[in-house]
């Protein structure tokens, strides 16, 4: 029987400063090509969880296989290996404001480079087309010598996909893409996402703040509560009274159109 | 931030509050110090300069200084088990009841005198988040001051604190006027010898312009103005490239988000922030007095050495809390790509901060020309040497030459590190 590509396997996470149990104990698996939604309230630990799995974080206890590999336990050497292969977008977009566009994409590709064409910013021609093929990708072309304090949130984010694009990725961890979005180019952007899991199969790993988002875009959802999963499942499963338990009882489904 | 009881939070938390307990009654001694030590120097100065015909000699004996200390330790402990201490109110603390609303006068003069017995080992229970033996009798603790929304305090002035803050403000000025012990009058007395100085540096001698003057010699050359202006701009421009080139990558090694994952990583952020602080801290000129010594007296290599090594320590300091400063946003963004660390300073950090460092780099600069023409005072070269030598020949009008040329320099410098730092910014 082969093992599933990604095996969360009683994953804790406490936090030194205030002694916060951001995750107790999380144990779930991914198959290749999934489209995982994670939701949960603010402070469930979804961002907690999505950082650990490339070790931006280091969990407490547990074990995180991908594709064989317990990544929890890699040196930081080897990590920074496995690292290439997780591509990662985020809610603050994360870009250098001052540079050019294209130099924010370029920096996805540091993972495969040696460290003194790095150190002098020395990218390969080959490296620079597919830096400006991406963004042609994204709808940025024109915009790939502009500075990135010129661009809109929504830009800003599709030159994260470019970047994490860069790394040609297997799997993608998207914290909170879309939070910082107006609904519609909220779904221009998981629109991206859905592409790069269909067409270039790459799992994806969101965590999504409303429940509408998670349905239409993903495959399956997970839900946090306290650091423990509280639902998981496909996303026509999660009826009233499930949304009840993982928001609360005071909660209202909030549509995004 | 008290010691909850039965020994709940991390030891790191606990440790906290040990130090923070200690912090504060360090305060309050050294309030009741300072207080003694002006009382004191008052006392003195009324003995020795107002009734200078009184017998006897005013002198501290040699069991005096341990009394002092005693005596103000015990003015602490009082103030802090009375509740009227300035270290708890510093750190935001009180003491409150453990039962009941008010604390009684004698719990608080049983804290005081339980204190003597508890205090060797207070840290200890303290450490181990556990009330020290005097709180814990007297049946009181350090509690988190939250200040009453129902009450607004009143206008700092008007309270005791006020009145407090206000007497040591009054004592402060009073023992430092007797310190400094000013004598305005000589201004007045001495103007008409100030006035022929400022008359003949106001018609400045400019023969020496460009020409040699024949009769100032640096081992056994001549010098024009000229020519040691443009050196002591030279030293200047050498001192702040080689330091700002010699304080970019220390400075990295010494900022906390690029450094503080591993313990070899803080050491060496300890190491670096220390070098900064100890050599920032010795002027310029201590350090052009070191190197005249060192590399030879009156040369510009004493000069360029001291401006140096003051400029990689300032520049280095105010470049790694540049470092510090970033968005640590781009920094992930690296780190997640699979990015070493020399990746990360140089495609998430650097670009954050090239243009602040250009900035400071150019101010330093700005110093470094004024620093410069005055380290000649004590052997570092330059146009300096030029200006002391004429002052000390009481050659006035040479003097206001060499001062003028001085302003123009600095105020051109000063134009255009100021043009090319708004251009960046
Ligand atoms: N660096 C940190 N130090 C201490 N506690 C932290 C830290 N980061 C997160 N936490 C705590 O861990 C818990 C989980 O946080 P996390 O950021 O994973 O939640 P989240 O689900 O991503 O929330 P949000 O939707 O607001 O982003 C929270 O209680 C938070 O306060
Ligand atoms: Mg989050």
């Amino acid at each position: 029987m082969p093992t599933p590509y990604l095996v969360i396997d009683g994953l804790t996470k406490v936090y030194e400063r205030g002694q916060v149990h951001a995750l107790r104990g999380l144990s779930f698996s991914i198959e290749k090509g999934e489209f995982l939604v994670v939701i949960g309230l603010s402070g469930s630990g979804k961002s907690t969880l999505l950082r650990c799995i490339n070790r931006l974080i280091e969990p407490t206890e547990g074990k995180i296989w991908l594709d064989g590999t317990d990544v929890a336990r890699l040196s930081a050497k080897r990590m920074r290996r496995v690292r290439r292969r997780i591509g990662m977008i985020f809610q603050q977009f994360n870009l250098v404001d001052r540079a050019t566009t294209v130099r924010n994409v370029l920096t996805g590709r540091l993972g495969y480079m040696p460290g003194w064409r790095s150190l002098l910013g020395l990218f390969s021609s080959q490296d620079k087309r597919t830096a400006l093929a991406n963004l042609e990708r994204v709808g940025l072309r024109d915009k790939a010598y502009a500075r990135v304090d010129e661009l809109s949130g929504g830009q800003r984010q599709r030159v994260g996909i470019a970047r994490a694009l860069m790394q040609k990725p297997e799997i993608l961890l998207a914290d909170e893409p879309v939070s910082a979005l107006d609904p519609a180019t909220s779904h221009s952007i998981m629109q991206y996402l859905e592409q790069m899991n269909r067409q270039d199969g790459v799992t994806v790993i969101a965590s999504l703040h409303f429940l509408s988002l998670a349905r239409r875009y993903g495959t399956r959802i997970i839900a946090l509560k306290d650091g423990q999963l509280v639902f998981d499942g496909p996303p026509k499963t999660i009826d009233n009274a499930k949304f009840k338990e993982i928001y609360g009882e005071d909660a209202e489904e909030v549509e995004v159109r | 931030m008290s010691p909850t009881p039965g020994g709940a939070g991390a030891p790191r938390d606990r440790l906290k509050v040990l130090c923070r307990r200690a912090f504060s009654f360090l305060l309050d001694w050294m309030a009741w110090g300072y207080v003694a030590y002006c009382a004191m120097y008052l006392l003195n100065y009324y003995w020795y300069t107002v009734h200078v015909d009184w017998w006897g000699t005013l002198t501290l004996p040699s069991w005096g200084w341990p009394v002092v200390i005693l005596v103000t330790l015990e003015l602490a402990v009082w103030c802090r088990s009375l509740g009227r201490s300035l270290g708890q109110r510093a750190i935001g603390v009180a003491l409150r009841p453990v039962a009941g609303e008010r604390i009684r006068l004698g719990q608080r003069v049983l804290r005081g005198f339980l204190w003597h017995l508890s205090v060797l080992l207070a840290p200890v229970w303290i450490a181990r988040g556990e009330e020290p033996l005097h709180d814990r009798l007297a049946r009181v603790g350090l509690r988190t001051e939250t200040p009453d929304p129902e009450r607004p305090g009143r206008r700092a002035i008007l309270t005791q604190w006020g009145f407090f803050a206000l007497f040591l403000g009054a004592l402060t000025m009073c023992v430092g006027w007797l310190i400094i012990g000013i004598n305005l009058q000589v201004l007045i007395r001495r103007a008409p010898q100030a006035g022929r100085i400022w008359g003949e540096m106001l018609r400045p001698d400019f023969r020496y312009f460009t020409a040699p003057d024949p009769v100032f010699h640096l081992r056994a050359l001549s010098y024009s103005i000229l020519d040691l202006t443009v050196v002591t701009v030279f030293m200047a421009l050498v001192a702040t490239v080689l330091g700002g080139v010699m304080a970019f990558p220390l400075s990295f090694l010494g900022a906390r988000n690029v450094m503080g994952f591993s313990p070899a990583g803080w050491a060496t952020y300890g190491v670096i922030r220390g070098f900064f602080n100890v050599f920032r801290s010795i002027e310029t000129i201590i350090w052009a007095s070191i190197f005249a010594i060192w590399v030879g007296y009156g040369t510009v290599l004493a000069g360029i050495l001291a401006l140096t090594i003051h400029t990689i320590a300032a520049l280095g300091k105010l470049y790694s809390e540049q470092v510090e400063g970033v968005s640590p946003g781009p920094l992930e963004a690296v780190w997640a790509a699979g990015g070493s660390r020399i990746q990360v300073v140089r495609h998430a950090v650097i670009p954050q901060v090239l243009p602040s460092f250009w900035a400071f780099t150019l101010y330093r600069w700005d110093i470094n020309v004024r620093m410069a023409t005055v380290i000649a005072l004590v052997g570092g070269g330059g146009i300096g040497d030029m200006l002391f030598y004429y002052k000390n020949q009481g050659d006035w009008s040479k003097v206001g030459a060499v001062v003028m040329v001085i302003v123009a320099v600095v105020w051109a410098m000063d134009y255009i590190s100021g043009r090319l730092r708004e251009r960046i910014a």
